[in-house]
């Protein structure tokens, strides 16, 4: 078992000794946003209040799969200039001292094949960031990335969605490793004018579909923004994952305000 | 040009977020099928003469021939199409893919607003919805343009992220698409995007090269020796090229946009003097203008249509094997060159177009006279009206424009009176 998998198995049996409802939190977050050390010091207060991972977006400036509150946060964080060798250095501090959670970095393409994706895969795992996520990089493309991941014990996390023809939503499920990310709607993340007008198939059809085909844990993201869309979620899924939902709190009302959301949320 | 599984050597490719998978593989499908349907040939022939006026001319310039006294000088004249530009040819193989494919809505980007306005004729043809995303500061820059697509029942979305230009309304699109794949198609204007779009817009736009084949022969009994295509996205070079591309004996051309310096950010050249970088991004492989870091830089160009950071993997590939060659031009050259189109033939040249005249201009006065080169006009230039005045400094214009404006009817009433 994978280092991400074996520990949101841990996570799951934790929290049903203590009564808890067995779904773990996933908190997302912009690296640069507004500046490097605000969005160091968000991360820090998120794990310090317990999520039980971050996913730090490294950002890009043509963010495809982002609505306008992701792409916003990317285009004001690259009004400086990032370096994602310091970003994982960061991250690795707070990786370090916040045992309990974990972080897994997400970026596209560009950036990460710029820097180098064999060495992207090799600094991760010193810094102990056990997932990566590449939403433009199909797999069929990612043999050379999937090797790295493999050779330095990290997993490379994959998307599936609603619209996945079946043959392939089970070969994806069936290389998943770490988790696998449950894109839960078409679209972009977060609320935008793009709004797709046709309606898929339920989400409890579609999860309990992955779930016969995938061996490792499934993480739900994608317009999640209430308690009911958690609550649903649980026994079908793992993880829920929050994006431009925090993202949009925490413009409104700060730390405080993101902080508030989750508490909503999950507890 | 056959790709390799969608690359043409290291460029090219499918990086896509996965929501699109389905779509792009029943676009993949769908062209693979229609392009050996002899029905859909067909009906594509019919609709590029009987809506676009083809075959366009092959146009000898006796005057810029003698000018220059090197080179016989040829113009491929796809400034003749309906549209007045070359990308008529695309839209309306695609807008008959679409119907093809029982979809009922085309989204497009565009810069300029040409590929925008070729999309909204044929979608108004075609009877299908269509929604053109435009950078804000294009939609400043070409509001003429933006005004007949909304006269043409086009919905035009403002893009106001990043740099509001043609690069983010790709994204906008491409974000569009994610969301409305089932029942839309997203059109885009030139060899570039994910498998197949490059070489399915290629295709489309070989018919270009495929008459200068016949033309030449008929006109001067032989193949040309050179060819000359402004590279933008690079759909204009692909037509014209590829259909040559086995004839070795044929030298091509591109020429990119030097914009005002060599600094980044100044000018669009992506292919040559190791200003672009290779890159992974807007759902291929290419050749970027980017940073060390790998974030998308600014371009610029006095021409819209080839103010763009990413260029066609077919081009990006054919200029890396040293099949084409590629140069620029620098804006003032172009209008230069535009000037001289004008005075010498009577032809009314694109600013993109002026840049592959630009690049042969150059050239011609040393080739010999034996020497037969065919010069890509991809675009007439009434929509430049605007930015070649400016640049040719004309002193009636403003008033013109002063005037014009004093006169124009603000209010509903006037209207009213006016129709009356």
């Amino acid at each position: 078992m994978s280092q991400l998998a074996a520990f949101i198995e841990e996570k799951k049996t934790l929290k049903a000794t203590r009564q808890q409802d067995p779904i773990l939190s996933m908190t997302h977050v912009v690296y640069g946003y507004p500046s490097v050390q605000e969005s160091l010091d968000w991360m820090e207060r998120l794990m310090r209040e317990g999520v039980d991972f971050i996913e730090v977006q490294f950002p890009f400036s043509d963010p495809v799969a982002d609505g306008p509150s992701i792409v916003a946060a990317c285009h004001k964080a690259l009004e400086q200039t990032l370096d994602v060798d310091t970003c994982l250095s960061q991250l690795g501090e707070l990786a370090k001292k916040y045992a309990d959670s974990r972080i897994v970095l997400m970026s596209y393409l560009n950036p990460m094949y710029r820097f180098g994706l064999e060495k992207l895969a090799q600094r991760a795992a010193e810094e102990n960031i056990q997932g990566l996520i590449l939403p433009d990089l199909p797999i069929e493309q990612a043999a050379t990335y999937q090797a790295a991941c493999k050779q330095n014990d990290i997993d490379p996390v994959w998307l599936v969605t609603p619209v996945t023809p079946p043959a392939r939503l089970e070969m994806l499920a069936s290389q998943a490793s770490g988790f696998l990310y449950c894109v839960a709607r078409s679209g972009v993340t977060g609320h935008s004018s793009h709004e797709s007008k046709v309606k898929s198939t339920s989400l409890d059809d579609y999860l309990a579909h992955i779930k016969q085909h995938a061996s490792a844990p499934m993480g739900v993201g994608f317009g999640l923004r209430e308690r009911a869309q958690i609550e649903q979620l649980i026994g079908k899924a793992d993880i829920a994952i929050l994006g431009s939902a925090l993202l949009d709190a925490y413009n409104q009302g700060g730390q405080d305000a993101g902080i508030k959301l989750i508490n909503d949320l999950f507890n | 040009m056959q790709s390799e599984n969608g690359f043409y050597g290291q460029y090219g490719g499918s990086y896509i977020p996965e929501i699109l998978f389905s779509s792009q593989q029943q676009i993949l499908n769908a062209f693979e099928e229609a392009k050996n349907d002899p029905e859909f040939l067909a009906e594509l022939n019919k609709q590029w003469q009987q809506f676009s006026g083809r075959p366009t001319p092959l146009t000898f310039c006796a005057n810029l021939t003698e000018h220059f006294g090197g080179a016989q000088i040829y113009l491929k004249r796809e400034d003749l199409n309906h549209s007045g530009a070359h990308k008529m040819n695309n839209v309306i193989g695609q807008g008959l893919l679409v119907k093809r494919m029982g979809k009922k809505r085309v989204i497009a980007e565009t810069g300029a607003g040409q590929h925008g306005i070729a999309t909204a004729l044929v979608a108004a043809r075609l009877g299908l919805e269509c929604t053109i995303y435009m950078g804000a500061k294009d939609i400043e820059r070409q509001y003429p343009n933006v005004f007949w697509m909304k006269q043409l029942g086009a919905t035009v979305v403002p893009v106001t992220t990043g740099a509001q230009t043609l690069r983010d309304a790709l994204d906008e699109a491409l974000r569009d698409w994610s969301s409305s794949h089932e029942d839309s198609h997203y059109l885009i204007g030139t060899s570039c995007g994910c498998a197949p779009f490059p070489e399915m817009v290629a295709f489309f736009q070989s018919v270009i090269g495929n008459e200068v084949r016949e033309q030449s022969v008929a006109q001067f009994g032989q193949f040309p020796d050179r060819l000359y295509a402004c590279v933008g996205g690079g759909s204009n070079a692909c037509g014209l090229f590829l259909p040559f591309l086995e004839d070795k004996d044929v030298k091509m051309v591109g020429v990119e946009a030097g914009g005002k310096g060599l600094e980044l950010g100044e000018h669009s050249i992506r292919l040559s003097h190791n200003l672009g970088q290779p890159g992974i991004a807007q759902g291929f492989a290419t050749m970027f203008l980017q940073d060390k870091a790998g974030q998308l830089q600014e371009t610029h160009s006095i021409a819209a249509g080839l103010d763009y950071v990413g260029v066609s993997p077919i081009i990006a590939h054919l200029t890396e094997i040293g099949r084409i060659d590629m140069t620029y031009a620098m804006d003032d050259d172009v209008i230069d060159a535009c000037t001289m189109l004008l005075k010498k033939e009577g032809i009314i040249p694109a600013l993109e177009s002026s840049h592959a005249l630009a690049g042969a201009f150059k050239d011609a006065p040393n080739l010999p006279k034996d020497c037969n080169i065919v010069i890509n006009l991809s675009g007439r230039g009434d929509k430049d009206i605007f930015n070649v005045a400016k640049a040719v400094q004309d002193e009636t214009f403003p008033q013109f424009l002063t005037d014009y404006l004093a006169a124009y009817p603000t209010s509903h009433s006037d209207q009213q009176e006016q129709n009356a």
